[in-house]
């Protein structure tokens, strides 16, 4: 993803890395680092070494290192293993062990996030190199010429001898160097172009191999971070403030009589109680939640006054970016066409709302402090911990665990918890285990900011889409600070302002979703950006935190976007996916809605359907279509919905969803991808606002944000679109999310004729529109 | 000191009669298949089979766990065993619906999973061949609160649940 350029003064940065960008070529045998193994440089890995990221190992077994951790996506435990057999001509089984997101023991990957579109390029080159290597060392056994050499499930056999991989390596001191950059934030890049296996020969991207992780799953087998345990570990449950500008009049004391083991610990506005009992400790915060005084603060619009406020925010103090095919001068023919629509469009507060409340193990010790967690970014997260402690980065370990799916929350560093876990473990000399409460999590976390975007739309005579302008305005996004430090008074980043440039912290926006209609092109894109609601207002300058959630940014303007396509349509009185189709030119925009046509049995006709109403106690149908280009897949949905106008209850009854996603690596694993995306979003569309008032987040639980259940779900199609041509991994983790509420809305207007927009589609928003004139 | 039944075998444990059974399970027996989601019987993470019955761990007292036979995730593969009259001691084979969830690929986080697969249990020891309307309404409105997935695996669950009956209906 785009990123502003980074200002890394105000972190600490590893220089030694800069010195590691070697000569571009794999040598083997050829000792620049003297290393026999990946083993550490300080506490890190040196990304130069080739068996940093691969290594082969006497037993013919391979064990691959990512810097990325998994969320669910699983990719680096499928997608990651089949890329790297290919490449070496091994088995699947031989990839055995995969190390991930340790900043000890894996290179520096940056977020996970675009496993396939961003990271697979290292996984695939490392792999690549890696074959090189061992055609060079498999040459020099066999006495022959390397390109007499073809390896086959990891060995190369020549006139009836064979020698494996594994014996190739075994007792040798290789030393393998490759060139890498650091391209901080981003992480680590292999550099260079190593000799890469042809598509046309792959045999085992391609194939529906298992996720080694879900059998560890499923047999409780896996150690999650929630089942850390060290020796000596104490339990902390969090005293919050009451209100998100509250400071800490005084603290309550801890009953000991009740809890006898129970103690306080109060860092300026970080209140804490810890127990060597986790039942224990939570009682105790109770009680002294009841006893501990803040100050009062009302600095918040609430959801009535959101938009209210969003359009009366500082949008010019931020540059306004805009796309890359934008025209200045499209004005005369918005105003001069012969047909127009202009429209806003708005888009709620969300929760990524992971199911288990954020949680992390600190154990702070006088070398060296070790954080155990389920963090997307451990090396950013590496670095906030030792600025916030003020010590050196080789102090500072982060180990990752499997842990619920958060969607993009911690791809900044942190996950909420583990800045308190450290600050507690230093205080007590002990490792401490944070964790938050639902409630907690709901209220003290981050989330995908609200958005609105204003639309104009000119058609000509014949209906065809003349000019297309849209001004996005979304508050800063990747809210990185770690909120204990906040609270506690500790050093951290600072907060979103229109100063660039640490990553992720200024208000920019960008341009997150890509013009797909080709066809027409007099458009004009904008994105504007400001700053948090209630982040200046609030004494602890904390307001509504905004953090990237599942396809950031691109899920808001993609909604206003693919809306506002369909209402042109119907304005235009043609087929909505017709008319998509016939303003793009990418064959691939038509390829995957030609898909999404076909498996849906879609029958032409303009919106609204002939038998539309908008009032009355019988159900009506109707359809919508949406589509969407991320992380280099294409992606096209229809939605058939039915809706009581009497009640305003909508209910989703089909999804079909085609993808292209260039190479499908993996057709089981993508199409599970793919439908957990879409029923994210169904959720989403159907279901999610965070609700707030005055003072900040009301919903303290599952009842405050409700998600979709099994019983609301439809049925999901999916049509997978296998382009081997296109040569590339497109990326089907993500962008299932962003498909369903332009769909549902356009359907609800091929229903009722009404056009509903902004989301959820809960009776409390339909029914207005329904019934308005 | 009391002594609860968990996966089959006596085992006395410490915690205060009042703590959930779920950080019993977790902070002292060290069963770490059920996980916190909520404390509050709102989205089934922590599910654990109460004889044959569905409960969430989270909320429910060691108190009232005494003297009934408790299944965790890591007792699954015994309860199927014993259900079969084979010996549940040692190694045994993973549950049917184990088996499904990982033919189905079924997880994507995983974290919900495992208060998934209890009720997939719970479901098909009363129903053993269901529909997917049954298995909506088990997994939404029989219980305390409907089981949540955030990661979107409903279909994927559906699917393996119609794949552990048929596993189990082979036996």
């Amino acid at each position: 993803m785009p990123v502003p350029p980074a200002d890394s003064a105000r972190l600490p940065v590893l220089t030694r890395r800069k010195l590691l960008q070697g000569g571009g070529v794999l040598m083997v045998g050829v000792a620049l680092y003297r290393l026999q193994t990946a083993g550490p440089v300080g506490r890190s890995l040196n990304p130069a070494m080739l068996n940093s990221w691969i290594e082969i190992r006497p037993d013919n077994t391979v064990l691959l290192r990512t810097g990325n951790s998994d969320f669910g996506q699983g990719t680096v435990f499928t997608a990651y293993r089949q890329i790297v057999a290919e490449e070496l001509n091994m088995s699947i089984e031989a990839i055995t062990t995969i190390v991930t997101g340790d900043t000890d023991r894996t290179p520096d990957g940056g977020g996970s996030y675009g496993f396939l579109e961003a990271g697979s390029p290292n996984v695939r080159k490392a792999a690549a190199y890696t074959y090189q290597a061992l055609l060079d060392l498999g040459a020099e056994r066999l006495g022959v010429p390397r390109e007499k050499l073809v390896g086959e499930d990891g060995a190369f056999s020549v006139g009836g001898r064979r020698v494996t991989y594994g014996d190739l390596v075994k007792g040798r001191d290789l030393t393998l160097t490759i060139s890498v950059q650091e391209r901080w934030p981003a992480g680590m890049r292999i550099v260079g172009d190593p000799p890469t296996k042809p598509v046309s020969q792959y045999k085992i991207i391609g194939k529906s191999i298992d996720n080694s992780a879900i059998k560890s799953k499923v047999s409780a087998t896996e150690q999650w971070v929630t089942d850390v345990r060290l020796p000596e570990m104490w339990h902390a449950r969090i005293v919050r403030p009451a209100t998100l500008g509250s400071k800490l009049v005084s603290a309550g004391a801890v009953d000991s009589k009740a809890f006898p083991t129970a103690r306080i610990v109060v860092k300026g506005d970080l209140v804490a109680v810890v127990s060597p009992d986790e039942w224990e400790a939570s009682q105790a915060a109770l009680q002294v939640t009841g006893d501990t005084k803040w100050t009062e603060w009302q600095g918040l619009p609430t959801n009535a006054g959101l938009y209210e406020t969003l359009r009366k925010a500082d949008w010019a103090s931020t540059p306004v970016q805009q796309g890359k095919n934008s025209k200045e001068g499209i004005r005369p023919l918005l105003d001069g066409a012969a047909r127009t629509l202009k429209a806003t469009y708005q888009v709620p507060y969300m929760k990524h709302a992971p199911i288990g409340p954020t949680m992390a193990v600190a154990d702070v010790r006088d070398d060296v402090t070790t954080v155990y967690t389920h963090t997307q970014n451990a090396q950013m997260l590496r670095r906030q911990i030792a600025q916030m402690l003020g010590v050196g980065l080789d102090e500072v370990v982060i180990r990752t665990f499997a842990g619920p799916g958060h969607y993009g929350r911690s791809n900044g560093g942190n996950a909420g918890a583990e800045d308190e876990a450290v600050i507690l473990s230093k205080e007590l000399g002990r490792p401490v285990r944070v964790q938050w409460t639902r409630a907690e999590d709901m209220q003290w976390s981050t989330q995908s900011p609200a958005a609105f975007s204003d639309i104009e739309i000119g058609l000509d005579a014949k209906g065809r889409m003349i000019a297309f302008q849209v001004d996005h305005h979304m508050p800063a996004m990747n809210d990185n600070r770690l909120i204990g430090a906040v609270l506690a008074g500790l050093p951290t980043l600072p907060p979103p302002t229109e100063k660039p440039p640490v990553y992720g912290k200024s208000t920019l926006n960008l341009l997150w979703d890509r013009w797909t209609y080709e066809g027409t092109t007099e458009i004009m894109e904008r994105a504007h950006g400001t700053r948090q609601i209630g982040q200046d207002a609030s004494p602890l300058a904390i307001g509504l935190r905004d953090h990237s959630m599942r396809s950031p940014g691109q899920f808001q303007q993609n909604f206003a976007r693919e809306l506002a396509i369909s209402e042109a349509a119907a304005l235009a009185g043609a087929d909505p996916l017709e008319f998509r189709i016939r303003h793009a030119t990418d064959p691939r925009v038509v390829g995957v809605l030609e898909a999404v046509r076909d498996a849906s049995g879609w029958q032409p006709r303009p919106s609204p359907a002939p038998d539309h109403a908008s009032d009355g106690e019988r159900p009506v149908r109707g359809r919508g279509v949406s589509m969407l280009y991320r992380l280099d897949s294409y992606w096209a949905s229809v939605c058939e919905v039915s809706l009581v106008p009497s009640t305003g209850v909508v209910t989703v009854e089909r999804c079909v969803v085609a993808v292209d996603p260039g190479i499908v690596i993996n057709p089981k694993q993508l199409q599970r991808q793919v439908e957990g995306g879409v029923t994210m979003g169904l959720s989403q569309a159907l279901k999610e606002e965070v609700m707030f008032d005055q003072s900040g987040v009301t919903a303290t639980d599952w009842a405050g944000y409700p998600i979709l259940t099994m019983a609301e779900m439809p049925e999901i199609k999916v049509v997978l679109l296998n382009r081997p041509e296109v040569g590339c991994y497109g990326g089907g983790s993500e962008g299932g999310n962003v498909l369903a509420a332009p769909a549902i809305a356009a359907a609800i207007h091929d229903a009722t004729g009404k056009i509903l927009r902004r989301f959820p589609f809960t009776p409390a928003n339909v029914l207005p529109v329904l019934g308005s004139g | 000191m009391v002594t609860i039944v968990v996966n089959g075998a006596e085992t006395p444990v410490k915690s205060s009669p009042d703590t959930p059974l779920l950080h019993v399970l977790r902070n002292e027996l060290g069963l770490t298949g059920p996980q916190f989601g909520c404390g509050l019987a709102q989205c089934g993470a922590c599910s654990v089979l109460l004889g044959d019955e569905e409960v969430r761990s989270c909320v429910l007292p060691l108190a009232e766990a005494v003297g009934k036979a408790i299944t965790t995730l890591e007792g699954l593969p015994g309860r199927w065993a014993r259900s079969r009259g084979a010996p549940s001691h040692g190694e045994s084979p993973l549950h049917p619906v184990q088996q499904a969830w990982i033919e189905e690929q079924t997880p994507l986080c995983g974290f919900c999973q495992s208060g998934m697969m209890i009720k997939a249990t719970e479901l098909l020891e009363h129903t053993p061949e269901p529909t997917t309307a049954q298995i909506k309404e088990a997994f939404t409105t029989s219980g305390p609160s409907p089981h949540l997935c955030r990661c979107g695996s409903y279909t994927a669950i559906i699917e393996a649940v119609h794949r552990a009956s048929a596993i189990m209906r082979e036996g």
